[in-house]
C-alpha cells in the first residue's frame, strides 16, 4: 500500500529554499517568480496501518513548532506546480534515514518489497509565468534528468486528491543473475565483443589475453572447476585492472619525446618511474619524517613521536560534469575514503577543494551538459555536504575560471588522515592479507552504480531503470563506518583494510588478494540494494561507501559486534587464501577462476609520440600594449577579474572548523576576508604541533610551456606554506595532473603530440623542483581527459580542451603552532619589505589576459636561489621578526599589495624604485612592476625595531623595504619609479571592486 | 580527587565527539565519547555520569530536520532515564545539532516544569545556507545558567544551515522575562545584532543564539565553545599577539573562554554534588 505525507513550513515563516529559488530563477533566465513555497513529499510503500501512518507523520517527519503536513495534498495556492523525483536506483539518503527512524519507532521491518522515498514539489506563484517558463527552471535549475525526474502542472491540471501522484523510484530488474562464456576464437572477435560489451579492453592488450586463455595449462585447470573460456566476470576484471584508472597506463607510457628547436630526441620508459617514484624514493632515504609513499591509498608522513600523518588527492571530473551535485559529493566522501583505507585506517583530519570551471556568465552558442554557472553551484554544494556531514573541516580551496574547462571542468578534491604510528605494538602504516583471514566488506550495498562510467547515459530509460551511472555520495553512512573502523583498528582488529572506489571489489579485492596471492569470494553474499544484478555487475560495481577489510576468524564475533553496535552493515564475502588463484564464485558455480600473476603477462606499455615545440616556434612574442594611464581603474578592474576577486560565499558554505583545531583559517584579515596563502590545523589537540597545508593552480601557465607552469604551480604552493610559518625541511607534495587527451589523432585529436610533449616537460619540472626543494611525493593522481565535444550552434560539435592542469598541494609541519604568521599587516609604523625579484614576466599573467593577449615571458622558478630565501624566511618567522608574510601570487604585486592592505584594514605607502628587480627579461615599467607574476617573492612586515636583524638575515638575498603601513589614513598608495603617486586607492574602493562580482553571493 | 563524569555522545553522523570530550578535559573532567546505542541497550547507564553533552554534527544527516531522528531515538529509548537525569540536578549541554536535539526533545526551553513538550525550534537560516564564521554574544548576567557563570560576552564559531531560533512570540516573551535567553548574537561592543546580518548569522529572533531552562542546568546554543578550545583557534589571534607584543606583553594562552564555559558546568557539580 503507497501512501504519501507532504511537510511543509508554516505559512508565516520564511521559506529559505523558495527564496534562493525566486532570486536564482531572475538572476539566471530572468524570470519572474512572486512566491515560491517548498513541500516535502515522502511517499511509503509498506503495510503500515492508516494508525501507524499518522504515527509516522505526527511523531516522526513534522515539526509541530514550524511545519504542518498531511496524508493528502497540503493545500498551498500556486498558479504552477513542479514536481522533482529521484530516478529510481539513484541515492535517496533522507528516504533511508526515514525508514531507519520508521524501523527504531515503530519496530517495523521493512520486507524486500516494501521502502521510503523522498520527493519535493515547488507551489509557484507569478502572474507572468508561462509553461515554458516552469520548464525551464524545472529541467535547468530544479532538476537533472539524468537522476530526477519531474512533472509540470498548472492550476487547472491539479487534481487536489491525488496531488503529484508520486510512485515509489523502486528498481525492478525482473533478471536472473547469470554469467556468459566470451567467444575469444580471433583478435577480431574479441575486440568485436569489447565494444559491444563497453570492456574498452586495448587492442594490444588482445592477444595477451587470448595466449593466456588458449594457454593448454591454463584451460588444463580451468576444467577442474567447469570453466572453458573467459567469462565477461573475467574480462571485466581484466579490463578494471588494465584500465587507465586503475593502472596509470600513460605515465607507465613509453614517450618518444622530439624537441624541434634543438633536436633533442629521447625515448622516455616511463615518466612515473623516471620523475616520480625515484626522486621521491632517494628522499624518503635521505629524510626520516618520510614513512610511506607510493604503494598504498595515500602517502603516510610524521607528524610527531606518536603519530603518523596521510594524505592524498582526487579528481572526480567526469561524474560532477553529467551531474554536479551528485559528481562533487561522491567524489569528496570518496576522496576521505582514501586515508581511511590507508596502513590500518586513519581519522580525517581536513579536506581541500580546487575547481576549474568556465566562464560562469558565458552566453556563447556552445552547449556543454551543464551550463558552467550551474555547475559551480551543483559542485559547491555536493562538496558542502559531502565534507561538512562528514565531520571533517574544509580549510583549503579555490576556484578559477578559464574558457578550457566548460569542455571538462575540474573538481579537485584532497584528504588528510592522522595516526598512531604504531598499533597494538606494529607500525601502523604496514598491512598486508594472510591466507585465512575473512574478506569482509562494510558500509553500503552494491547495485548498479558506476558501472562503466558514462557509457551507460546512453541507455534508454525505462520507469523502473536504475539511473545508477551517476552516483550521491552519502556521507551519513561513510561516517558511522568512519567511526567504528577506527574503534576496530584500535583493538587490533585489522589486518588489512582498503576502499572501494574505480573498480569495486574488482580492485579492492583483486589487489588486496595479490598479497596472500589468492582468494575464494562468494559474490552470492554480498548485500545488494536490490535483485537482479549480474555476477560481473557485483564484481566491478562502483557504488560507495564501502570498505574491504581482512579480518581474522577469530576476531570476527567482536568485529561484527561493533559493526552491529554502529549500525554499519558488515559482511564476510569470501576468504583470502595461498592457491595462486582468483576464484570467484556465486552459490555452486565458480564464474571466475584465473591466476592472480595473470597480469603479469606482458600486457604491453601504452606508446606516445611527443612533439615540443618552443614557444617561440609557435609564433608567441610579447603584445604590443603602450603603458595605461589611469591605473588606479585598472587596479580595480583587476580586483573584479573572477579569478582575483572576492569568493567568500565558497569557503563560508564549508565548516573549516569543527574538530576544534584550526590555528589559521582559510579566510583572514580584520574582516576574515581575505584568503590566506595556507590553512594550519592542530590533528592533535594536545599537541602544539601543527600541520600548514596549501594548493597551488596556475595553469594558465601551459599556454607558453607546460615546464614552467609545473615549476610555478609547485613553487607557489611551497612559498604559501612557507608564508604561514612552514617548515621548509619537510615539505610533503601532492601531484593532480588534470590533461587533454595526448593520443595524436590527425583527425580527433591533431596536437596529440604537442600535449604529450607538454606532459613530459611538466613531469621534467616536477622531478627539478622535488629534488631542489627537497619535496618527496606522498601521493599524486592522474586523470587524462579533460576534453569535451560540444554541440553549437549549426548542430556541430566542438572539441574543448581544457589546459594542462595540475594543482599541487604541499604540507609542512610546524613544531610550534604560536609562531604562526598571517598575511594581515598588523601595526602602523611597520616596514613593508618585498623578498624575491620582480623581471618582466607578464606571459600569461592575469594582466596579459585582461587583454586577451597571451606574450611570451613566462615567470622562471631559479629553484636554487629562491630556496635560500626561503629558509631565511624560515628563520625570521621563527624568530618572529615577522608581523606579516604574504607569498605574491596572481595578478602580482598590484593585487597582492590590496589583499594584504584590505587584511590590515590600514593605510600602506610604497614605492616601486625599491623594489628589487632585474631588467634580465626586458625592460621594466609601472605595469610590469605591478602585475609581473614573477615567482620566488613574499611580501612581509616588519616591526621598525626588528628592522636590522631582519635586513642582517636577508643580507645578500634580494630584499628590500618598500615602504610602511600607516594608520594615518586607509588608502594604498603607490610611488611610480618617478615617484609620482601612480596608485591611491581607498579600502572602501577596494573592497568594493574585490567584492564587486560575487559580493551578494551567500 | 573525585572527578566529575563528563558523558559526550556519539554515534549516527555526530562529529564533535572529540573536541567537545577535550574541552571537558582541558576544563577539568573526565570525559567518555559514548555512542548513543551503548544507552540504547544499557551497555552504559547514563545514572553514573553528571553531566550530558549532546555536541554538534549531522545526527541522521539533518534529514526531516536537525537533531529531530536524535531526538525520537532518545526519547524512545531513555527518554525516563534522561527525565531521572534532570530531575537529580545533573547537568545537559547542547551544542549545535545538540541544542536542535534538546528542542525537539523538549528537553529546552522547559517551560512550566515540562520536559517533553516542543515549542522553540531551530530552523534554516534565513540567508539560505550553510555557514561557518565567528559571532560575538553577549550573555545574560541575569540568568541562571550555570554555565555561563561570570561571563559577559564571548567569541565563538557558528557553522550551521538550521540555527535560526524561532517560537511563538508569547514563548519567546516568557523565556526574555525568565531570563532563559542566555546568549544573543551581538557586535563587537556587545550590543546585540537586532537582526543584522551577518552579525546574527540565521535570523534568529531576538538575536537569540542560547536558551536553558528555568533551573539554568539545561543549556542549548549554535555556536561552538569548544571550538574555542585553544588560544590559536581564535580567528584574530596573530594580530592580538602582534599588538600585545609591542606592549612588551603577551597573548593569554592559558584558559579560553570556550573552556571557562565548562568549566562553569564542572564547578557547579563540584558545588553541588561532592
Amino acid at each position: 500500500m503507497i501512501c504519501c505525507i507532504e511537510i511543509a513550513l508554516k505559512k508565516e515563516l520564511r521559506d529559505a529554499e523558495g527564496t534562493a529559488l525566486i532570486k536564482k530563477a531572475d538572476s539566471y533566465f530572468g524570470i519572474n517568480i512572486q512566491e515560491a513555497r517548498c513541500i516535502n513529499i515522502v511517499t511509503i510503500e509498506s503495510d503500515l496501518d492508516h494508525l501507524q501512518r499518522g504515527v509516522v507523520k505526527d511523531e516522526i517527519l513534522t515539526n509541530p513548532v514550524t511545519q504542518v503536513s498531511s496524508l493528502k495534498p497540503l493545500n498551498i495556492g500556486f498558479h504552477w506546480c513542479v514536481w522533482i523525483g529521484f530516478r529510481p536506483g539513484v541515492k535517496d539518503n533522507p528516504g533511508a534515514t526515514a525508514m531507519e527512524a520508521v524501523t527504531d519507532h515503530l519496530g517495523k521491518n521493512f520486507g524486500p518489497d516494501e521502502g521510503i522515498y523522498t520527493s519535493k514539489r515547488y507551489c509557484l506563484k507569478g502572474d507572468t509565468l508561462v509553461r515554458k517558463d516552469v520548464e525551464k527552471l524545472a529541467s535547468e535549475l530544479l532538476s537533472n534528468t539524468i537522476i530526477q525526474q519531474f512533472k509540470i502542472f498548472s492550476i487547472d491540471e491539479w487534481n487536489k486528491d491525488i496531488g503529484a501522484d508520486v510512485k515509489p523510484a523502486k528498481v525492478i530488474l525482473d533478471h536472473t543473475p547469470c554469467f556468459e562464456v566470451i567467444n575469444i576464437e580471433s583478435d577480431e572477435q574479441l575486440a568485436k565483443i569489447s565494444d559491444e560489451r563497453s570492456l574498452a579492453l586495448n587492442p594490444r592488450d588482445i592477444p595477451v589475453i587470448r595466449d593466456y586463455f588458449l594457454d593448454s595449462k591454463v584451460i588444463e585447470s580451468r576444467k577442474k572447476v567447469g570453466l572453458s573460456e573467459p567469462t565477461d566476470l573475467e574480462l571485466e576484471y581484466i579490463s578494471q585492472a588494465r584500465s587507465d584508472h586503475c593502472n596509470h597506463n600513460t605515465f607507465q607510457g613509453i614517450f618518444r619525446y622530439k624537441d624541434a628547436s634543438n633536436n633533442e630526441e629521447v625515448v622516455e620508459n616511463s615518466l612515473f618511474k623516471t620523475y616520480i617514484q625515484e626522486p621521491t624514493l632517494k628522499l624518503k632515504d635521505k629524510k626520516d619524517w618520510v614513512v610511506s609513499v607510493l604503494w598504498d591509498n595515500a602517502g603516510v608522513g610524521r607528524f610527531d613521536g606518536e603519530n603518523n600523518y596521510v594524505v592524498t588527492g582526487e579528481t572526480h571530473n567526469s561524474p560532477s560534469n553529467m551531474e554536479a551535485y551528485g559528481g562533487a559529493i561522491t567524489g569528496i566522501v570518496g576522496v576521505y575514503r582514501d586515508p581511511m583505507g590507508t596502513g590500518l585506517g586513519s581519522k580525517l583530519f581536513m579536506g581541500s577543494f580546487g575547481y576549474c570551471v568556465g566562464d560562469i556568465n558565458y552566453n556563447g552558442p556552445l552547449k556543454p551538459p551543464l551550463h558552467p554557472r550551474r555547475l559551480l553551484d551543483g559542485v559547491i554544494e555536493g562538496v558542502k555536504d559531502g565534507g561538512n556531514k562528514s565531520g571533517v573541516p574544509t580549510t583549503f580551496g579555490q576556484t578559477l575560471f578559464n574558457p578550457g574547462y566548460m569542455g571538462k571542468s575540474l573538481v579537485f578534491v584532497t584528504a588528510l588522515g592522522i595516526m598512531p604510528n604504531q598499533v597494538k605494538g606494529k607500525p601502523s602504516h604496514e598491512k598486508k592479507t594472510s591466507p585465512g583471514e575473512l574478506i569482509i566488506m562494510s558500509g553500503g550495498r552494491v547495485g548498479k552504480d558506476g558501472i562503466h562510467g558514462v557509457t551507460a547515459s546512453s541507455e534508454s530509460y525505462s520507469e523502473n531503470t536504475p539511473a545508477g551511472h551517476v552516483q550521491i555520495g552519502d556521507p551519513y553512512t561513510q561516517k558511522k563506518m568512519h567511526d567504528f573502523l577506527l574503534i576496530c583498528r584500535d583493538e587490533g582488529l585489522i589486518p588489512f583494510i582498503t576502499d572501494n572506489g574505480g573498480g569495486g571489489l574488482s580492485s579492492s579485492i583483486g589487489e588486496s588478494a595479490m598479497i596472500s596471492n589468492g582468494c575464494v569470494v562468494f559474490l552470492d553474499r554480498v548485500p545488494l540494494k536490490y535483485e537482479g544484478l549480474d555476477m560481473w555487475e557485483i564484481w566491478i560495481s562502483e557504488s560507495q561507501e564501502r570498505m574491504t577489510i581482512a579480518v581474522k576468524p577469530e576476531n570476527l564475533d567482536r568485529f561484527m559486534e561493533l559493526s552491529a553496535e554502529h549500525e554499519v552493515e558488515s559482511t564476510v564475502i569470501g576468504e583470502y587464501t595461498d592457491t595462486g588463484k582468483l576464484h570467484i564464485k556465486y552459490e555452486d558455480e565458480t564464474c571466475a577462476y584465473v591466476d592472480m600473476d595473470l597480469l603479469d603477462k606482458g600486457f604491453p606499455s601504452w606508446e606516445f609520440d611527443a612533439t615540443w615545440l618552443s614557444p617561440e616556434t609557435r609564433g608567441l612574442t610579447e603584445p604590443v600594449i603602450s603603458s595605461p594611464s589611469d591605473f588606479n581603474k585598472l587596479l580595480l578592474s583587476m580586483l573584479e577579474r573572477p579569478n582575483l576577486s572576492s569568493k567568500e560565499w565558497i569557503i563560508r558554505q564549508y565548516d573549516h572548523e569543527v574538530q576544534g583545531g584550526s590555528v589559521i583559517k582559510p579566510l583572514v584579515g580584520v574582516k576574515h576576508n581575505i584568503p590566506s596563502d595556507a590553512s594550519v590545523t592542530r590533528p592533535v589537540l594536545t599537541s602544539s604541533k601543527g600541520l600548514a597545508f596549501s594548493q597551488s593552480l596556475l595553469p594558465w601557465y601551459s599556454k607558453i610551456d607546460a615546464y614552467h607552469m609545473m615549476a610555478c604551480t609547485i613553487d607557489e604552493a611551497v612559498r604559501r606554506v612557507m608564508a604561514v610559518g612552514g617548515n621548509f625541511n619537510h615539505i610533503g607534495g601532492l601531484d593532480n595532473f588534470c590533461w587533454p587527451n595526448i593520443g595524436f589523432d590527425p583527425k580527433k585529436n591533431p596536437d596529440g603530440t604537442f600535449k604529450a610533449a607538454q606532459l613530459v616537460r611538466a613531469c621534467r619540472a616536477l622531478k627539478e623542483a622535488c629534488e631542489k626543494y627537497e619535496i618527496p611525493l606522498l601521493s599524486g593522481k592522474d586523470s587524462m581527459y579533460v576534453d569535451g565535444h560540444l554541440v553549437g550552434e549549426f548542430g556541430e560539435r566542438v572539441k574543448v580542451s581544457a589546459l594542462e592542469t595540475v594543482q599541487f598541494s604541499a604540507t609542512s609541519v610546524i613544531d610550534d603552532i604560536s609562531k604562526c604568521v598571517t598575511m594581515d599587516p598588523k601595526v602602523s609604523g611597520d616596514l613593508v619589505y618585498v623578498l624575491g625579484v620582480t623581471t618582466n614576466e607578464l606571459g600569461a599573467s592575469e594582466y596579459y589576459e585582461a587583454f586577451d593577449k597571451t606574450g611570451l615571458n613566462v615567470p622562471h622558478v631559479d629553484f636554487d636561489k629562491f630556496k635560500v630565501v626561503y629558509k631565511a624566511v624560515q628563520t625570521a618567522i621563527e624568530n618572529e621578526l615577522v608581523a606579516s608574510c604574504h607569498a605574491v601570487g596572481r595578478g602580482g604585486l598590484g593585487v597582492h599589495l590590496s589583499y594584504m592592505a584590505m587584511a590590515g584594514g590600514l593605510g600602506l605607502e610604497i614605492n616601486l624604485k625599491d623594489l628589487p628587480m632585474n631588467e634580465s627579461r626586458g625592460s621594466l615599467l609601472s605595469e610590469t612592476l605591478l602585475f609581473s607574476e614573477s615567482a620566488g617573492r613574499f611580501i612581509v612586515t616588519v616591526s621598525p625595531e626588528n628592522k636590522n636583524f631582519f635586513e642582517k638575515l636577508f643580507k645578500g638575498m634580494a630584499a628590500s623595504c618598500v615602504g610602511f603601513v600607516t594608520d594615518l589614513h586607509d588608502h594604498l598608495k603607490i610611488l611610480a619609479l618617478n615617484k609620482e603617486i601612480l596608485i591611491e586607492l581607498s579600502m572602501e574602493e577596494l573592497e568594493k571592486a574585490f567584492n564587486k562580482t560575487f559580493g551578494d553571493m551567500i | 580527587m573525585k572527578k566529575v563524569n563528563a558523558l559526550i555522545l556519539t554515534g549516527f553522523g555526530l562529529n564533535c565527539d572529540n573536541e567537545t570530550a577535550h574541552a571537558f578535559e582541558l576544563a577539568g573532567a573526565k570525559s567518555q565519547k559514548i555512542h548513543i546505542n551503548a544507552l540504547v541497550s544499557g551497555k552504559i547507564k547514563l545514572e553514573d555520569f553528571h553531566i550530558l553533552a549532546f555536541g554538534g554534527g549531522f545526527s541522521w544527516g539533518d534529514d526531516h530536520g536537525a537533531g529531530v531522528i536524535q531526538a525520537l531515538k532518545l526519547k524512545d529509548h531513555i527518554g525516563s532515564d534522561l527525565l531521572s537525569f534532570v530531575a537529580q540536578g545533573k547537568l545537559i549541554i547542547g551544542i549545535c545539532n545538540g541544542f536542535q536535539a534538546l528542542v525537539n526533545l523538549g528537553l529546552l526551553p522547559g517551560l512550566d516544569n515540562d520536559y517533553t513538550k516542543r515549542t522553540v525550534s531551530v530552523t534554516f537560516n534565513d540567508c539560505g545556507n550553510f555557514r561557518d564564521q565567528w559571532v560575538h554574544l553577549t550573555a545574560n548576567l541575569q540568568s541562571p545558567c550555570v554555565f555561563t557563570k561570570d561571563i559577559q560576552m564571548a567569541d565563538y564559531p557558528v557553522r550551521h544551515g538550521e540555527g535560526k531560533f524561532i517560537a511563538d512570540r508569547e514563548v519567546v516573551d516568557t523565556l526574555l522575562a525568565n531570563n532563559q535567553v542566555v546568549f544573543k548574537y551581538a557586535d563587537i561592543q556587545g550590543i546585540p545584532a537586532k537582526g543584522a546580518f551577518p552579525l546574527n548569522p540565521n535570523g534568529s529572533m531576538e538575536d537569540i543564539a542560547g536558551i536553558c531552562d528555568p533551573t539554568g542546568r539545561i543549556f542549548g546554543l549554535m555556536p561552538h565553545p569548544e571550538a574555542y578550545n585553544h588560544f590559536t583557534n581564535h580567528p584574530d589571534w596573530t594580530r592580538k599577539a602582534q599588538l600585545l607584543k609591542r606592549e612588551g606583553k603577551i597573548l593569554d594562552q592559558e584558559m579560553t573562554i570556550g573552556i571557562k564555559l565548562f568549566k562553569n558546568g564542572i564547578d557547579y557539580i563540584k558545588d553541588s554534588f561532592f
